[in-house]
């Protein structure tokens, strides 16, 4: 068998060995170095890993319990605006920087912790959705005839609602909470990630490689698995990011809905939802949360972007 | 005496020389077949021109504080008999009071001017403005630019700012009401009384009025608000003692708390100003004070309140009530009589006296029965009294004696705004201008300064005070009441006051089956649901 795996060498491989001398460069290497000559990628690296920092050190960069009331603890007033020290805010005062919310929280608290629950949404939905979206559409692309109508038929119907509408009807049968509405939102991504699988592994079953290892008699699930699917990754890897921002997007909805995370869990859209009558009184609730979505938001746009472009053969000779 | 069939109900046309060998007054009446069609009327009879008898079919003490409402508003009979089959009353409102009906611009204004024939103190300005808009800050803009004199229903949030405009004055509104934490009582743990009188004791209700509800409002000390006569007899709540409280849930055997669900509607209401915020301070505390795990659960208003009514949440609940009329019997035996299954099974030991308490009329008579009321309610908690929720109106500085009463719409006849004309501005425009058949806030407002009940709200509290009827007595036990009308009262289109004119009116709404019975859907809610229920309903 090691013939056989030298023999059908992985065709980035052969690229690599075809275009350079020496040394093979790995692709998730070349991908990585690519990834960090673009400015969109750069910036998106910069936003993810800042965002993964305060995510891990939430609970110590916290300056307060997220779900902790200060009435009674603290003399401040509910809603109040941010005070910050650096910026004249009187030093006998408490310093919040982010102000404090209709339950008298600090909303600083509640937004570093609320990184961790976006973050832990987008990851557990996508991966969700990867899983079955892949394993669907590499078997409806690879075995084709009526594994493939049927699969494809069903991810068609999902597709034909928009999908929020879906996830909230979902999550209206399920009932509200944060994880029903993780698989809800599994569910409607799931069509996007099989239909791309299943084009990228019609067009790489029919390269020769593949042809190699059926002569040689490899089964069908080890010609899926180690020869088809490692090849036709690469596309579902950049939708894979872009489809995290969408599920960050998708949960905040939810969340601003009433649907999705339920108080006190500090969750963005929760906290933009509940106080969303006081966009003129108390701006501070509303703003804070909202930027929070949008750059997490950007930052898996900017990083799927750039992965997309380091990947792209045409764009990187 | 004759008797006429009209419509198939009987109507009774009395001849009667009563006013004199030159006049015959032919006194008009209504009246059920008998008493089991479920309401509370018997008949209503023109006793004589100046006399209105009401017979009720069981005792009934709140008849004046109801009575007072201005759906129970007067018409000339002339008016109801001819234009109400033909659904004509809804936009041209004839009635007796200091202002009349000029204009109704659709989607725009109501105009009314100056009543110069009127009874009682003329207004001092000529013309009366109605306008409308949905938005509080809308209302708030246009009472800062002068384009609005007085504006209904501040926004919580822009109460200070409405204080501390020199240009503008802050009216609290007293309107009671009662926000409660409600329990099913066949639901375990609230199944055990030690449990419901430790929540009593564990939650700091204090905190939860400082912090959530604007200034004025207030700690409930009983179920029902002080402004009602009677309503806080007997002792006061619990005060707040978590230590006594975790001792209760001990004993009751949960010492560590347990698990349950605060439901709540996402709907602004005078007694829940900000529903999502209280829901997580209740579940703050339940934890803090008493290690009681809640989830907190929005849901959609309609599903939640039949499901709080017919006792099917499995947790505790957030719901209140406004009173719809000045009589304590609004707020207990709404709550806490036999057949309401709101908090599980209703309790003998607060019903059975409610039930006596409910035939005296006389506030001081009645007064030792709902203390022990009240306090059967403080021992068995069956809910949590939290607040009184306030609300108020906002109006230019230069306007005097612009003041709300507790009960009815804001007299804007007293007004004086120091100039011709007076512009008020409310949340949404009126379905129609014949109360009778509408409840919301808005149409009723509207009614207000054109039709005049018999009887009518004070201006400063929940007491009744003489209207187009100078009193209305009752008999030994409520049963019978009669009214004495005022003599000498025009309305505005010419015609003199009588007592039919007050059968014709209260007809229409009560009997279902009078010709006039038309209104602007036919419901009749508050006919229906203040007086039990409307005669000759066809199955």
């Amino acid at each position: 068998m090691t013939r056989l795996d030298s023999a059908s060498a992985n065709a980035a491989d052969v690229i690599a060995e075809e275009g350079l001398i020496g040394d093979p460069v790995p692709l998730w290497k070349q991908t990585w170095q690519r990834l960090l000559r673009k400015r969109s990628g750069q910036v998106g690296l910069i936003i993810i890993g800042a965002l993964l920092l305060i995510a891990l050190a939430a609970p110590v960069i916290s300056p307060y319990n997220p779900n902790d009331v200060l009435i009674g603890t603290e003399h401040v007033k509910r809603r109040e605006a941010p005070c910050i020290h650096l910026l004249g805010c009187d030093l006998a005062k408490p310093q919040h920087i982010m102000g404090i919310d209709g339950n008298s929280r600090d909303v600083l608290s509640r937004v570093l912790h609320g990184t961790r629950v976006s973050l832990m949404i987008g990851l557990v939905t996508v991966t969700t959705a990867l899983v079955f979206g892949v394993l669907l559409g590499a078997i409806a692309g690879f075995f084709g005839g009526f594994a493939d109508n049927i699969i494809m038929r069903i991810m068609d119907v999902i597709l034909g609602f928009p999908s929020l509408l879906l996830a909230i009807a979902i999550v209206a049968v399920l009932g509200p909470g944060i994880v029903n509405a993780l698989l809800a939102i599994s569910v409607v991504s799931m069509p996007a990630y099989a239909r791309v699988t299943r084009a990228s592994v019609l067009s790489v079953k029919t390269l020769d490689f593949v042809a190699a290892t059926r002569v040689l008699g490899g089964s069908r699930s080890r010609i899926l698995f180690r020869r088809v699917l490692p090849n036709a990754i690469t596309p579902i890897v950049v939708l894979a990011t872009l489809g995290i921002a969408t599920a960050i997007l998708d949960a905040a909805g939810l969340s601003f809905l009433g649907l999705g995370a339920q108080p006190p869990m500090p969750e963005w859209g929760t906290m933009l939802g509940t106080e969303k009558d006081q966009v003129f009184s108390a701006p501070h609730l509303v703003f804070f949360p909202g930027i929070a979505i949008m750059l997490t938001v950007l930052g898996f746009n900017l990083l799927g972007d750039g992965l997309r472009d380091a990947l792209d053969p045409r764009l990187n000779t | 005496m004759k008797l006429g069939i009209l419509g198939g109900v009987a109507m009774v046309s009395m001849t009667a020389l009563l006013a004199g060998p030159a006049f015959s007054f032919e006194g008009k009446s209504v009246a059920a077949s008998d008493c089991n069609y479920g309401g509370k009327i018997k008949s209503i009879v023109a006793t004589d021109e100046h006399t209105v008898t009401f017979s009720m079919c069981s005792p009934d003490p709140a008849f004046e504080a109801k009575a007072a409402f201005v759906s129970f508003g007067i018409e000339p009979s002339e008016h109801i008999e001819k234009d109400g089959p033909k659904k004509a009353l809804l936009d041209n409102p004839i009635g007796t009071g200091p202002f009349k009906l000029d204009a109704w611009n659709r989607g725009d204004s109501i105009v009314m001017s100056r009543n110069d024939n009127y009874w009682g103190d003329k207004p001092s300005y000529k013309t009366l403005v109605i306008r409308w808009n949905q938005s509080g800050a809308g209302r708030l803009n246009e009472l800062h630019a002068g384009t609005a004199d007085e504006i209904a229903n501040l926004s919580p949030e822009d109460f200070d700012t409405v204080k501390n405009d020199p240009d503008l004055q802050f009216l609290p509104l007293a309107s009671p009401n009662t926000l409660y934490l409600g329990m099913v009582n066949t639901v375990k743990p609230f199944d055990n009384v030690k449990v419901r009188q430790a929540i009593a004791m564990g939650i700091d209700r204090e905190r939860v009025v400082d912090n959530f509800y604007p200034t004025g409002s207030e700690v409930a000390s009983h179920f029902t608000p002080c402004t009602l006569p009677n309503g806080c007899s007997g002792e006061d709540w619990y005060k707040f003692d978590p230590a006594a409280a975790k001792k209760l849930l001990a004993e009751a055997g949960y010492p560590d708390g347990f698990k349950t669900k605060i439901y709540y509607r996402d709907v602004f209401r005078t007694y829940l100003p900000e529903p999502s915020a209280v829901a997580v301070e209740f579940q703050t505390q339940l934890k803090q004070n008493l290690g009681i795990d809640a989830e907190v659960t929005p849901m959609e208003s309609g599903e939640f309140i039949s499901k709080a009514n017919s006792g099917s949440l499995d947790g505790f609940y957030l719901l209140g009530w406004g009173a719809d009329y000045p009589h304590i019997t609004n707020f207990l035996d709404y709550h806490f009589a036999a057949t309401n299954k709101q908090f599980g099974n209703a309790f003998p030991e607060i019903y059975n006296i409610l039930n006596k308490a409910g035939t005296i009329a006389d506030v001081k008579t009645a007064e030792p029965l709902y203390a022990e009321a009240n306090n059967a309610i403080k021992q068995l908690v069956p809910t949590v009294p939290i607040a009184h929720g306030a609300a108020a109106f906002g109006a230019r500085a230069t306007l005097k004696n612009a003041s709300l009463r507790p009960f009815g719409a804001p007299r804007l006849q007293d007004i004086d705004p120091g100039k011709d004309s007076l512009v008020f501005m409310q949340s949404a425009e009126p379905i129609s201008l014949y109360c009778a058949d509408e409840t919301d806030g808005e149409s009723l407002y509207a009614c207000t300064p054109i039709i005049e009940a018999l009887l009518d709200y004070a201006k400063d509290s929940g007491a009744i005070v003489p209207s187009l009827a100078t009193g209305c007595d009752a008999n030994a036990d409520s049963t019978v009441w009669t009214c004495h009308l005022r003599k000498g009262v025009k309305f505005t289109d010419g015609s003199d006051f009588d007592a039919n004119d007050v059968v014709a009116s209260w007809a229409a709404g009560i009997d279902a089956a009078n010709a006039a019975h038309v209104g602007n859907t036919g419901s009749f809610d508050y006919f229906s649901s203040l007086w039990g229920s409307l005669m000759n309903v066809k199955k």
